[in-house]
C-alpha cells in the first residue's frame, strides 16, 4: 500500500489519508469537517483527483465512517470534485462513499450528492 | 393531563459567543445532547443539530460585530413537538434581503429540488457554499423565516416531531 502525501498538515479536527492499493484510491476523512478546514478539504479533494487521474484509476473510494460532521462549506467541495468528475470526457472515474450508518448526517447528505450524480457516485454504508 | 393542544415547554436553551469558529462545533455537539434528551428522536436530534450548526456558522462568519446569538426552543403540542432555531447577529439589510430572496426562491419549488438546482448552479462557485440555507430546508427538513430590525438580523428555522414518528423511532 504507498501512502500519498497530501497538501495539508494533519489538524486536531480533520484526519486525513490518502492511498493506493493495486488499482485502488483510497481516501479516508476523520474528525469534523467545519468553516476551519474548508480549504484544506478542498485541497484534499484537487490531491484525490488528480491523482485519480494521473494513476487512471476507475473508482476511489471516499472513507467517511469516522468523519462526525461535514458543514455546508466542505459538502460543496465536494459537490465541485463531483461535478469536476461529471464533466471528464476521458478518464472519469467512479466515487464510492464509504458511510457509517450511525452517523445520521451521512445518510441524507449522501443521498444528495448520490441524486446529484447518479451516474458516478455510490454509497456503502458499513461500520 | 393537558389537553391534546396544550403548549408544553420541554426545553430553552440560549448561547451567546464572540467569533470564534470552533465554537461552533463545540455548540454543536452540546445541543445534539440537549436535542437528544428533549425529543428522544435519533433522526430528529441529526436534523436540527445540522440546521443549528450551519445557522451558526452564518451567524458567525456573516456578524458585522464578531458576535452571534442563537437560541433554542422545544415546545409539546399534544402529539407533537416543535423546534425553533433562532440565530441573531448584527447585519446591512441587504444581507437580510438576500436571505429573503433565497427563501422565496427556496419556497417557490420542492425542497430537494431546489436544492439540487442549487448544487448544480454552485458547484463552480469560489466564494461561499451558498447551500447552507436550502441544507436545512431540504435535509434537516426545516422551514425558514429571516427578520432585520434596527441592524440586527434573525434567522429562524422551525420543524416539528410527531410524537408517533418518536415512538416509532424508538421501537
Amino acid at each position: 500500500m504507498n501512502e500519498i502525501a497530501l497538501p495539508v498538515a494533519q489538524a486536531a479536527e480533520l484526519r486525513a489519508r490518502l492511498t493506493h492499493d493495486g488499482g485502488a484510491l483510497v481516501a479516508k476523512l476523520s474528525g469534523t469537517a467545519d468553516l476551519r478546514v474548508t480549504d484544506s478539504v478542498e485541497a484534499i479533494l484537487n490531491r484525490v483527483h488528480q491523482k485519480a487521474l494521473e494513476l487512471a484509476i476507475s473508482e476511489v473510494q471516499m472513507d467517511l465512517r469516522e468523519l462526525e460532521f461535514m458543514n455546508s462549506s466542505c459538502f460543496k467541495s465536494f459537490v465541485s470534485w463531483i461535478s469536476e468528475v461529471s464533466d471528464l470526457t476521458a478518464g472519469q472515474y467512479r466515487i464510492r462513499f464509504l458511510s457509517n450508518p450511525s452517523i445520521l448526517w451521512q445518510r441524507r447528505s449522501l443521498h444528495a450528492l448520490s441524486c446529484f450524480a447518479a451516474e458516478l457516485v455510490t454509497i456503502e454504508a458499513s461500520n | 393531563m393537558p389537553a391534546p393542544s396544550a403548549r408544553r415547554d420541554l426545553g430553552f436553551c440560549e448561547i451567546s459567543f464572540e467569533k470564534r469558529p470552533e465554537l461552533v462545533s463545540i455548540v454543536r455537539r452540546f445541543v445534539s445532547d440537549f436535542y437528544d434528551r428533549t425529543l428522544d428522536d435519533p433522526d430528529a436530534t441529526s436534523r436540527v443539530a445540522l440546521a443549528t450548526h450551519e445557522l451558526l456558522e452564518n451567524a458567525v462568519k456573516y456578524s458585522r460585530d464578531g458576535r452571534a446569538k442563537v437560541r433554542i426552543e422545544v415546545t409539546g403540542f399534544g402529539e407533537r413537538v416543535r423546534v425553533r432555531i433562532k440565530t441573531r447577529n448584527r447585519a446591512e439589510p441587504a444581507d437580510a434581503e438576500h436571505i429573503q430572496r433565497t427563501i422565496d426562491e427556496m419556497r417557490s419549488m420542492d425542497a430537494n429540488v431546489y436544492y439540487l438546482t442549487l448544487m448544480r448552479r454552485n458547484a463552480a462557485r469560489t466564494d461561499g457554499s451558498g447551500l447552507g440555507l436550502a441544507r436545512i430546508h431540504a435535509e434537516a427538513e426545516m422551514a425558514m423565516s429571516v427578520r432585520c430590525r434596527n441592524g440586527t438580523i434573525t434567522v429562524s428555522a422551525e420543524t416539528e416531531v410527531l410524537l408517533a414518528r418518536r415512538k416509532e423511532g424508538a421501537a
